[in-house]
């Protein structure tokens, strides 16, 4: 296989996911928890961007003598609903961090699951 | 036959009508906080109107929204079944919550829960899932969260990473679906590379408390507050088994696939309930099962989540009206027998006792099983009579009133009413289960529950090793998850 521009792209998205995935388990605190969350985020949405330039980098915008290399709209359109929502449970989660700052000042992770323990 | 074109044309706007419903009126209760409860349960009335209409319409309903690029819908009679599941625990939600003080916050998220959970069942493409699933992830942990104790805010905390997380794995199938095949429709998982569906299962394990990745679930379930588990254990957990059915009957392919993991639920969840001696842990536990149940037979699993999410709910309801919920005391102290009913007729319906909808659903299911599969199941069915004998061998007492706070209100009597009434009600919907056969070895299983339960009540107090419960792990166990499915996926239906 030859190994392209593309294919080292694909390779540094996967890592990014990858990177993000074991930081949600392997970082200690809440904070660091969610923030490898948002890297996690932030790789699938460079997939999707990737994938949508599959076929060109050119915004599809109707012109005299029209390029066809264009970026495809419909990855892009959807990863922006994915965008938003992944912003808004980001949020809702540090208000919850907030209020359990409160009373678990340090925020480790597996102490709080050993004090909440049913 | 004269040509069925008209009923489709009035079900189409009729079914925007009703998706949109929900979430307008969610968010105008905060412009009119004095009939909250009035909407909402207006809301759910036109739910059971519109599963209702499903059922009578000859032909499934495809709806293509905007154009190719749209949302699609998809309208059933496995639909009608979960949808009608639905309003009635909502329905007995918002009785329930009649003469509490809960806010108008309560109702707004409960209303929008209801409404993006029928999203999920009628949805046909893989990004219209994706933003129905993330509205009950959110809207659920704001629910759990709603008594704003740490407690409570660390599990819904809990539940929304694992979910979040889940869903970012899909996301990442869906773009390898869409790759493949320039669009979003399920049936792009065929021919697309192996990794689109081993993601997607995943994630819809996950999101559907299925196996281990669905061990979020007890811990969740039994520290949220009662009516929320009624409303979780009852509707929201269907929402992430319902697709996994979808793609169950849409591509056989992936059909054995998915009964493995409905089987393998099925058994652990039952061993989890039967060695629990918390009395909201055992439902949570047994629901775990109760969703296997669903997937080892997709076709007909609507009547069996109808039979399910009533019973589990009024049980969830009452428990949560116990003195307390350790079994153990609640063996030493009788209970009052108005509590000890409907625990019962909950218990005997999910066992699978004739004249309630359990029995129905437990013939259905069990005879659209191979041999082997239905070995398994009946090993299953065993268990789970074992498990409710706990709560019908609990002692009870006519005189006892509870009084005080602790007392029922007139909101919960309204909503068991509600629940049991439709439990009764439902064991009308498949008649050709009632035979000698079929009676005869559902009693078998109960009185060999029974027997079970007799047996062994002294060990049934295990302490299982709750590592597996914990945060880090049930994210660990997604990587493992995949792996498994991958292999599952590659091995069985691409060969």
């Amino acid at each position: 296989m030859e190994i392209g521009g593309s294919t080292i792209l694909y390779a540094c998205v996967y890592a990014t996911i990858l990177m993000g995935f074991f930081g949600i388990i392997f970082k200690e605190h809440l904070v660091m928890k969610i923030i490898a969350m948002d890297v996690m985020s932030t790789g699938v949405v460079a997939l999707f961007v990737l994938v949508a330039a599959r076929t060109g980098v050119r915004t599809p915008i109707l012109t005299e003598g029209a390029s066809s290399s264009y970026a495809d709209p419909v990855p892009q359109a959807v990863i922006l609903t994915a965008i938003v929502i992944g912003f808004s449970i980001q949020a809702l989660m540090l208000v919850g961090v907030m209020k359990l700052a409160r009373d678990n000042p340090t925020l480790e992770a597996r102490i709080i699951e050993k004090g909440y323990e049913p | 036959m004269t040509p069925l074109a008209t009923p489709p044309l009035t079900m189409t706007p009729f079914t925007i009508l009703w998706i949109t419903l929900p979430f307008a009126v969610g968010f105008s209760i905060y412009l009119l906080p004095q009939v909250d409860r009035i909407l909402t349960l207006a809301v759910t009335l036109v739910s059971v109107a519109y599963a209702s209409a499903l059922v009578f319409q000859p032909e499934a309903l495809t709806i293509d929204l905007l154009d190719s690029f749209g949302v699609s819908l998809l309208a059933d009679k496995l639909s009608a079944w979960f949808i009608l599941t639905n309003a009635l625990v909502t329905a007995a939600i918002v009785l329930h919550g009649w003469d509490s003080p809960k806010t108008e916050f309560f109702y707004t998220q409960l209303i929008i829960l209801h409404g993006s959970v029928n999203a999920t069942f009628i949805c046909a493409d893989l990004i219209s899932l994706y933003v129905a699933l993330e509205m009950v992830g959110i809207t659920t942990f704001l629910l759990i969260s709603y008594p704003r104790t740490d407690k409570t805010l660390w599990v819904g905390l809990r539940y929304l990473f694992v979910s979040n997380v889940a869903m970012l794995f899909y996301l990442m199938g869906t773009v390898l679906v869409y790759r493949t095949h320039q669009s979003f429709a399920f049936e792009g998982l065929r021919g697309a590379p192996i990794e689109a569906p081993a993601l997607i299962l995943m994630a819809l394990l996950v999101k559907g408390g299925i196996f281990v990745s669905g061990l979020w679930l007890p811990q969740t379930n039994v520290a949220a507050d009662s009516a929320v588990s009624a409303m979780m254990s009852g509707a929201v957990e269907k929402a992430g088994v319902f697709p996994l059915l979808r793609i169950a009957l849409t591509l056989e392919e992936l059909e054995p696939v998915i009964q493995t993991f409905g089987m393998g639920t099925a058994l652990l969840g039952v061993t989890y309930a039967l060695v629990s001696t918390d009395a909201k842990r055992v439902l949570a536990c047994s629901t775990l099962s109760q969703l296997g149940w669903l997937l080892v037979a997709p076709a007909v699993a609507g009547f069996y989540a109808l039979a399910h999410g009533l019973a589990k709910a009024t049980m969830f309801l009452t428990v949560g009206q116990l003195p307390q919920r350790d079994l153990a005391q609640l063996r030493q102290r009788p209970i009052p027998t108005a509590l000890w009913i409907p625990l019962t007729v909950g218990s005997l319906s999910i066992s699978g006792a004739p004249f309630l909808a359990g029995f129905g659903a437990k013939v259905l299911t069990l005879d659209a099983l191979l041999p082997w599969q239905a070995t398994v199941m009946n090993t299953a069915a065993l268990g789970t009579a074992a498990t409710y004998a706990k709560f019908i061998f609990l002692p009870h007492r006519p005189t006892l009133v509870m009084a005080g706070d602790n007392a029922p209100k007139k909101g919960f009597w309204l909503a068991i009413w509600l629940l049991l009434c439709s439990v009764i009600i439902a064991s009308a919907g498949y008649r050709d289960a009632y035979t000698w056969a079929n009676a005869l070895k559902v009693l078998a299983f109960l009185g060999g529950g029974w027997l079970v339960y007799g047996l062994l009540r002294r060990h049934l107090t295990m302490p299982v090793p709750r590592a597996a419960e914990e945060f880090e792990p049930l994210i660990g166990g997604m990587s493992v998850m995949l792996v498994v499915l991958f292999w599952m996926v590659w091995s069985w239906s691409v060969a």
